[in-house]
């Protein structure tokens, strides 16, 4: 702005300045809105239940339980196992608690010192939650089990999605315009096709494939492998993005590429597997950061196909929910813990994530 | 909101391969090869597409004429057209289906406006002040986090008794009541401050990249002819941004009628009827309640004509921006 004079500079300068701090002052609210349920979903996994209705803005000290805590309490609130607590404090098994019954009182009936109660309990209150969910099984699979089909589908999906898409736009970037299109179209009504919409049909057929194999009735690695192949095969279906990214990219590159390497004799799977997929490290980390967290995040699919033993883990936390509903501690673990491995890697390549959206969303 | 905010990209090189293409010659033999390669190719994903995303739909087609009420249902009678007159007929689907898509709307109203609340904005800012990297981070950060956690968060934060920021705002003496999340008008606005706050950074990317496209100079011919901001906004920015606009449109509006996860975090399967949005009324009606050919007859008249509309934005969308 040559033209303008002294004082206009000034008022500009000074309009600058208040953006930049308007704008931190917004950024900054914004952040803390952003993480203040983060790290309110953290500590409370550790609150205990019984003072979940007081404000907790860090973690609770660990307290000792009381001795007048009656057993039914702990075993409904806390998911104390009591054939668990009378194998650690050597009372037979066939002896029975009432619900009302009191630590203490179990002290001075079978004789045992109080110290060995309060040691098994030691930090019961506070990690409790946490113990009930890592060590614990719930409907015949364990948080562990869930966690590792996740990373196992997951990876599978994305491997095979890269893979074929890669295919995909081989294809369709040496088809002419028109037919490209047809092709093209038709991915991109994936974008307005709701999941709720053909879920129940999808589910049907899946069924009626795989009533074909006789092996899926029974309970079994086979049940399990093709269940969990549904859900890969769901997510490996092909998007209009990855349709897009890829023609796109392979589309820009040189045609000579390609001839120069038919002319010294590679076939078509050898340019791919040795020129194309080297050439196209950008979309397929685009492809990547934008399926990542839709794949592992997956809950309604799993839901429906897989039995409640083959579950991922959102329906496992969603079971873990429903099983442990008067205990927020477990609640709250399981979702920390359903957050954590994919908050994880997002902050460790965080770079790639925002470069590739923002890569993806410049294309528009 | 299924893909990334990428839009009709693989259009740009189109012929660039087949230079030799533009007359009708007769295809020479290599010619026919090369396509017949190409289209194996396309197959492999082009046909698991096709099978799990179209075909479903023409499947349930015959079932939408029967009374079908469960997935190995075995017997299964035609019923005719009962299934589509029930919405006027049937007084216990209109005492499911009408709340249902009340809600809905106002949810979708409601979210609506929180693409433009959120992601506008920030985008907004972010262009003005400069592209930051870390607070990109910390907007989309809700976006890696599933909906199921993020409905639980909402539960954690909300609910009456023991939510943590209802605690602290009661502490802090700004709330004077507590907010229930689980009474209707507190599912009906903490759902869409939900779901725009997890897509922030989803529309935060589509807005930005937009602003990104505009051309400098006619945003600078702007200011030198003395536009204030507010006039910058609207006959500069705006105009230019429509594809944009109707990208976050379209998302927006089939991700509304989708949202599933939250609600069913919200308790919608079981305790919190007010989170009871038509996705999770066809998913009781196939899976809880036995009543599958209406369930899916349902989903039918509720998306078809929202497919149709998302089909006619992604259009009008692609022809404005070539």
């Amino acid at each position: 702005m040559p033209t303008s004079g002294g004082n206009a500079r000034l008022t500009v300068t000074t309009r600058r300045r208040l953006l930049k701090i308007f704008a931190i002052v917004v950024m900054v609210v914004y952040t803390a809105i952003t993480l203040f349920p983060f790290y309110a979903l953290f500590i409370r996994s550790f609150v205990p239940t019984k003072e979940s209705a007081d404000l907790h803005l860090w973690l609770p000290e660990t307290e000792e339980v009381s001795m007048d805590a009656q057993v039914g309490n702990l075993s409904v609130f806390y998911d104390l196992d009591l054939g668990v607590l009378k194998d650690a404090l050597g009372v037979p098994r066939t002896e029975f608690f009432m619900a009302r019954t009191t630590l203490r009182q179990i002290a001075e009936q079978y004789d045992i010192p109080e110290q060995e109660i309060k040691d098994f309990f030691a930090g019961f209150y506070t990690y409790n939650g946490w113990k009930t969910l890592l060590t614990g099984k719930l409907y015949g699979t364990s948080f562990w089990g869930a966690l590792l089909r996740t990373l196992i589908v997951t990876g599978v999906s994305l491997t095979l999605l890269i893979f074929l898409s890669i295919l995909t736009g081989y294809g369709l970037a040496g088809l002419r315009r028109r037919y490209q299109m047809v092709v093209f179209n038709t991915y991109l009504l994936q974008m307005v096709i709701p999941a709720m919409l053909i879920l129940l049909p999808q589910f049907m057929m899946i069924q009626w494939f795989y009533k074909l194999i006789p092996a899926y009735a029974d309970e079994g690695v086979v049940r399990t492998v093709l269940q969990l192949f549904s859900i890969v095969l769901i997510n490996i279906k092909g998007t209009a993005l990855s349709v897009m990214i890829f023609t796109a990219a392979i589309g820009a590159i040189p045609k000579e590429i390609e001839d120069s390497a038919m002319i010294d004799g590679a076939s078509s799977w050898q340019y791919i597997r040795h020129i194309l997929i080297p050439l196209l490290k950008v979309p397929i980390v685009s492809l990547i950061v934008i399926m990542l967290p839709l794949i592992f995040n997956q809950f309604l699919e799993p839901y429906v196909y897989l039995d409640p033993k083959n579950s991922t883990l959102l329906p496992f936390t969603q079971s873990a929910v429903g099983q442990f509903s008067t205990n927020f501690q477990v609640i709250y673990a399981a979702i920390v813990a359903s957050v954590v491995p994919i908050v994880l890697v997002y902050l460790l390549f965080r770079r790639f994530f925002v470069e590739g959206v923002m890569s993806g969303a410049v294309k528009g | 909101m299924q893909a990334a905010p990428v839009q009709a990209a693989g259009e740009t090189h189109s012929d660039a391969r087949h230079p030799a293409k533009g007359k009708k010659k007769k295809m020479s033999k290599t010619e026919r090869r090369r396509i017949r390669r190409d289209l194996a190719f396309i197959a492999p994903q082009f046909i698991l597409f096709v099978t799990l995303t179209i075909i479903p739909f023409f499947v349930a087609i015959p079932f939408l004429f029967t009374d079908i009420s469960q997935f190995n249902d075995p017997q299964i009678n035609p019923v005719g057209l009962r299934n589509f007159t029930a919405v006027f007929t049937d007084s216990s689907v209109q005492a499911d289906y009408f709340p249902a898509l009340r809600r809905t709307l106002v949810f979708v109203v409601l979210n609506y406006l929180t693409v433009y609340i959120f992601g506008l904005s920030l985008a907004l800012l972010l262009y003005e002040v400069g592209f930051q990297g870390g607070f990109f981070t910390i907007v989309y950060l809700p976006l890696m986090v599933s909906g199921l956690a993020v409905g639980y968060i909402a539960v954690m934060l909300f609910s009456r008794e023991t939510g943590t920021a209802n605690l602290l705002l009661l502490e802090l003496g700004i709330l004077k009541e507590p907010i229930d999340i689980f009474s209707a008008e507190g599912t009906a606005f903490i759902l869409p401050l939900l779901v725009g706050w997890r897509y922030a950074g989803y529309n935060m990317a589509i807005f930005l990249a937009g602003l990104l496209a505009i051309p400098k100079e006619t945003i600078e011919s702007a200011i030198v002819d003395g536009a204030s901001y507010w006039q910058r906004l609207w006959r500069v920015y705006f105009p230019q941004m429509i594809p944009s606009f109707i990208l976050a449109t379209t998302m927006c509006l089939i991700g509304s009628f989708a949202v599933f996860d939250e609600l069913v975090a919200m308790g919608a399967l079981y305790v919190n009827p007010e989170a009871k949005l038509l996705s999770v009324l066809f998913f009781t009606y196939g899976f809880q309640v036995e009543r599958l050919g209406m369930g899916m007859t349902l989903a039918v008249i509720t998306f078809l004509p929202l497919v149709l509309v998302g089909v006619a934005l992604q259009r009008l969308q692609r022809r404005l921006q070539y």
